[in-house]
C-alpha cells in the first residue's frame, strides 16, 4: 500500500513535470497568461507529489515495511528508529529521491517567493526545474524504484551499512545534496537570461543569495564529509582523495569561482559569458558527480553498487552541457562588447586570477579523477592516481588562491593607485614577514609550510587593519564604540564583512590542513596489559580489554590511559565492534582534540587466548580542530552575509 | 592587436604552469596496476614502479609476527604467485584465501614490499553465517576469528 502511494505519486509527479516543460513554450506568446498559472501550478503539485512519495518510503522505513525491497536492504527490526528515517539516504534509489525531494523544495520556493517578480525570466526558470526534475523522476519512476516490491517477504531486513550508524550521516548527504540542488537554482536563471536573451545582471542579482546559500551548505557538506570520515573511518585521516570526495568538491571549486566573478559583472560588467559558463560547470559537475557515484566506473569506499543508473546520468549530462552550451552560442551576439580591464593591478584582475586558480584547481582535479578512466581506454594500461599527486597539484595552487585572499577583497577596482597599495598593503605585509621570520626562529623551516602559514597571517592581517581602519573612520565621524562601529559596518555592508569572516573561516580550515597535513607522526605496535607506547609528548598505556554485547553488535574495546608528559588525562577506549551480518569487524578510532593537537588511537587487533595483548596505532596530528572550528566561522560569516536586515522603511529584503 | 597579444602570451604561461604540476605530480604518484603474472618474470624492470598488485592471500602462505608488525605472504592469480613482505597493520577484511590489493615497489630480491595492503571488500552485505553468533576471544588482521 505504501509503495503504490510511493510509486503512483512519483508517476505521477513526472506528469506534471512533462506538463511543466510544454507550458511555458506554449504560453510564451502574448496573451496568454493563464499558463503561467499553469506552469507555477505543475511545480507546486510536482512539490506535493514528490513529499507525499518521500514521506511514504519514510515512513516505510519507519514501520519496517519490509515487502518494500529498499526498506528490507536497509533497515532491520532492531535498527532505531532515527536510523530508519536516515536510511531515506543510506543506499542508490532512496538518495535520488531525496535529492529530487530536496530539488522541488528549492523550486517551490522560488515559484513561491517570484510569484509576482521576474515575470518575464520566472516561466523558463520554472521550465529548467520542471527538466531537470523530470529526468529524476524518470529514473525513480523506471530505473532505480526506491518503491521496488520483494517477494516472499523477508523476515527481517539486512540493515543499514554499520558504517553509516553515526550522527554525521544524519547530516552529510542532506548537506551535500542541499548544496548540489542548490546550484539549480543560479543555474535555472542563467539558462531563463540565455532563452529570453535578457542577459544583463538581473538574473545574477536575484539569485546572489541563493548561490551564497548553496555554496554554503556545500562547504559544510564536504566538511562534515571530512569530519565523519576522521570520526568513524578509523584511519586517522579526514580526506583521501577519494573519486566520491572529489566527485562532491568538484563543484564547489566553480560555484566559489561563480561567487566571486559575479561581483566583477555586477560591479563592471564584464565576464558575462564566464560567468554563465561557471554556473553550467557547476551544475554539469553535480550531474557528473552522481555519474561517477553511481555508476560504480571508479571504485571507491563510498560508490553504491552499480547498475543502469550511470549511462542514465551520462546521458542527461550530456543534454545539459549541449543544450546549455548551445545556448550560450546562440545568444553569443549578446554577449558581445563588454569592457575591458583597465589594469593588471586591480581588484577585478585579482579576482579573474582566483577564477583562473579556482578553475585549473578543478582541472587538475578532474583530470586525476578520471586519468584511469583515459589511461584504459587509450593506452589499456591499468593505473590509479593516488593522493601524492592532488596534494602536490593543489598546495601551491590553493595557496595562491591564499595569497588572492588577502589581495582581493582590499584592492581597489579598475586601476589600483600606489596610495591604495601602501594604505592597505604596506603594513599588513611587513608584520606577515616578521611572522614568517619567527616561525623561522621557531624552527618551521620546510618551505610550504612556512610559505602557507605566512600568507594565512597576512590574509589575516589585511582583514584586521582593513576593518580597523573603518571602526576608526566610524569612531571619527560618528562617534560610534568599537563595538557598534563593527555592528553598523557589517550591517550596512553585510556581503563585505560576512566575506571577511567567511575567508577568515577558511583561513582557520587551512591553517588546520597545513599543520595536520605536515606534521603528524604515527607509530604501531602490539601491547600487553602494563606495557606503554610513547609517542612525542605522550605516553599510552595499555591497561586491559573489555567485552560487551550491544543490541545491534558484539563491541570488544580496550583501555589505554594517556599520559601528557606525565600528568594523567584518563582512559581512552578504541573498540573494535563485530556485526553479525558482516564477516569482519569494524573499527571504533577514538581520539582527543584539543587546540595545538589530536591523539588519534586505533584499535586493529586484540587477543585473550594467552594473554591479553592489543595491537595499536597511534596518531598525533597537529590543529585538527582548527578546521572544524573553521567550519563554524564559515557558518557565522555566510549568516552575516545573507541575514535579512530589516532596513528603514524598506521591509523584508529578500533578494539583492 | 597588442591585448591579444598580451593575453596569449599570460593564457601560454598559466597552461605551461599547469601542465608542469600536472606532468610533475603524475610522475610521482601515478601506480601502476600488475598481477602476479605480469609482474613474473619481469622483476627487475618493473624496479622503479609504483606498482598495485592484485590476487588472492594464498592459503597457509601467512607467516606473522604480531608483535613486529611484520607480514610474510604469497599473493596469486592463480597462475602465479609472488612473496609480499608487509609490515605494519593490515585491515580488518584481510586474511588467507582472501582478495587483496597490495601497493608497493618489488625489492632486488622478487620480494613485493608492500606499504599498503587493502582488502577486498564484499559489494553487498551478507546475512548472518550460520554458528557465528557467539562472541569472539581474539582478532588479528590477517587471520580467522577464533571463537570458542
Amino acid at each position: 500500500m505504501t509503495a503504490t502511494i510511493g510509486h503512483a505519486s512519483v508517476i505521477a509527479a513526472l506528469l506534471l513535470a512533462v506538463w511543466g516543460i510544454i507550458a511555458p513554450v506554449i504560453g510564451s506568446r502574448p496573451g496568454r497568461e493563464r499558463f503561467y498559472a499553469s506552469t507555477r501550478a505543475a511545480i507546486m503539485g510536482q512539490f506535493f507529489l514528490v513529499t507525499l512519495a518521500s514521506l511514504s518510503l519514510i515512513y516505510g522505513l519507519v514501520t519496517t515495511d519490509f515487502s518494500i525491497k529498499y526498506v528490507a536492504f536497509n533497515t532491520t527490526r532492531a535498527t532505531p528508529i532515527y536510523y530508519r528515517v536516515t536510511g531515506l539516504w543510506g543506499a542508490l534509489e532512496g538518495s535520488l529521491l531525496l535529492w529530487e525531494w530536496i530539488l522541488i523544495i528549492f523550486s517551490g520556493l522560488v515559484a513561491w517567493i517570484y510569484k509576482e517578480r521576474h515575470r518575464e525570466l520566472m516561466p523558463w526558470v520554472l521550465m529548467i526545474f520542471s527538466i531537470v526534475s523530470a529526468f529524476f523522476l524518470v529514473v525513480l519512476g523506471f530505473v532505480s524504484n526506491p518503491f521496488e516490491s520483494v517477494f516472499p517477504v523477508p523476515a527481517d531486513g539486512r540493515g543499514l551499512n554499520p558504517l553509516l550508524e553515526d550522527a554525521n550521516m544524519m547530516t552529510h548527504p542532506p548537506l551535500l545534496y542541499t548544496g548540489f540542488v542548490g546550484l539549480a537554482v543560479p543555474y535555472a536563471f542563467a539558462m531563463a537570461a540565455l532563452i529570453r536573451g535578457k542577459l544583463d545582471e538581473a538574473w545574477i542579482v536575484t539569485t546572489r543569495r541563493w548561490t551564497l546559500t548553496a555554496w554554503f551548505f556545500l562547504t559544510m557538506g564536504n566538511l562534515v564529509g571530512a569530519y565523519w570520515s576522521y570520526h568513524v573511518l578509523g584511519w586517522g585521516g579526514y580526506w583521501a582523495w577519494d573519486p566520491v570526495e572529489n566527485a562532491a568538491f568538484m563543484p564547489w571549486l566553480p560555484a566559489t569561482a561563480f561567487l566571486h566573478s559575479v561581483q566583477v559583472q555586477e560591479r563592471r560588467r564584464m565576464l558575462k559569458v564566464w560567468n554563465l559558463s561557471l554556473i553550467i560547470i557547476a551544475f554539469s559537475l553535480t550531474i557528473f558527480g552522481t555519474f561517477l557515484t553511481r555508476s560504480g566506473i571508479l571504485s571507491s569506499i563510498h560508490a553504491f553498487s552499480s547498475g543502469p543508473v550511470g549511462t542514465v546520468f551520462l546521458v542527461f549530462l550530456a543534454i545539459v552541457l549541449l543544450g546549455s552550451f548551445g545556448l550560450l552560442a546562440y545568444r553569443a551576439d549578446h554577449l558581445k562588447g563588454q569592457p575591458e580591464l583597465d589594469s593588471m593591478v586591480s581588484r577585478e584582475s585579482a579576482f579573474l586570477l582566483n577564477n583562473v586558480v579556482l578553475v585549473s584547481a578543478l582541472f587538475t582535479i578532474f583530470l586525476g579523477t578520471i586519468f584511469p578512466l583515459i589511461s584504459e581506454a587509450v593506452a589499456g594500461v591499468q593505473v590509479s592516481v593516488g593522493a601524492p599527486y592532488f596534494n602536490s597539484v593543489t598546495v601551491p595552487l590553493f595557496l595562491l588562491l591564499v595569497f588572492l585572499m588577502g589581495v582581493g577583497p582590499m584592492i581597489a577596482w579598475r586601476k589600483a593607485s600606489w596610495d591604495n597599495l601602501r594604505r592597505n598593503f604596506l603594513w599588513p605585509s611587513v608584520a606577515s614577514l616578521l611572522f614568517a621570520l619567527l616561525l623561522f626562529g621557531w624552527n618551521v623551516r620546510d618551505f610550504f609550510p612556512l610559505l602557507g602559514f605566512t600568507l594565512l597571517a597576512f590574509v589575516v592581517l589585511t582583514i584586521l587593519f582593513d576593518t580597523a581602519l573603518a571602526v576608526r573612520a566610524r569612531h571619527r565621524i560618528a562617534g560610534e564604540g568599537i563595538f557598534s562601529a563593527l555592528a553598523t559596518l557589517a550591517r550596512k555592508n553585510q556581503r563585505r564583512y560576512g566575506g571577511f569572516i567567511v575567508h577568515l573561516g577558511v583561513v582557520l580550515i587551512t591553517m588546520g590542513i597545513a599543520g595536520s597535513m605536515g606534521y603528524s607522526v604515527e607509530r604501531e605496535a602490539t601491547l600487553r596489559t602494563g606495557e606503554s607506547l610513547s609517542l612525542g609528548r605522550y605516553r599510552i598505556l595499555f591497561q586491559g580489554l573489555k567485552g560487551s554485547q550491544q543490541p545491534t553488535h558484539f563491541r570488544v574495546e580496550g583501555a589505554f590511559r594517556v599520559f601528557n608528559k606525565g600528568e594523567d588525562l584518563g582512559i581512552l577506549s578504541p573498540a573494535l565492534k563485530f556485526f553479525p551480518a558482516q564477516q569482519s569487524p569494524v573499527g571504533r578510532a577514538v581520539y582527543r582534540s584539543n587546540i595545538s593537537d589530536d591523539l588519534y588511537l586505533i584499535l586493529s587487533g586484540f587477543s585473550e587466548l594467552k594473554e591479553n595483548q592489543a595491537t595499536l596505532k597511534i596518531l598525533v596530528r597537529p590543529m585538527v580542530m582548527w578546521m572544524w572550528v573553521g567550519g563554524l566561522v564559515i557558518f557565522l560569516g555566510t549568516i552575516v552575509a545573507v541575514w535579512p536586515f530589516r532596513q528603514k522603511g524598506r521591509g523584508w529584503r529578500i533578494e539583492d | 592587436m597588442h591585448k591579444t597579444r598580451r593575453f596569449l602570451i599570460g593564457a601560454a604561461i598559466i597552461l605551461a604552469a599547469l601542465a608542469y604540476l600536472i606532468y610533475g605530480g603524475m610522475r610521482e604518484a601515478i601506480v601502476y596496476f600488475v598481477t602476479p603474472s605480469e609482474l613474473k618474470g619481469q622483476e627487475s624492470s618493473s624496479k622503479d614502479k609504483f606498482l598495485r598488485m592484485g590476487g588472492m592471500v594464498v592459503a597457509g602462505s601467512l607467516q606473522k609476527d604480531p608483535p613486529n608488525l611484520t607480514y610474510r605472504f604469497q599473493l596469486s592469480d592463480g597462475a602465479q604467485s609472488v612473496p609480499v613482505f608487509f609490515r605494519g597493520i593490515p585491515p580488518d577484511l584481510f586474511s588467507e584465501g582472501k582478495g587483496a590489493v597490495v601497493e608497493g615497489r618489488i625489492g632486488p630480491d622478487g620480494v613485493f614490499v608492500a606499504s599498503t595492503i587493502m582488502a577486498k571488500h564484499a559489494e553487498e552485505y551478507s546475512p548472518p553465517p550460520q554458528g557465528k553468533t557467539s562472541t569472539p576471544r581474539s582478532f588479528v588482521p590477517g587471520q580467522e576469528e577464533k571463537r570458542p
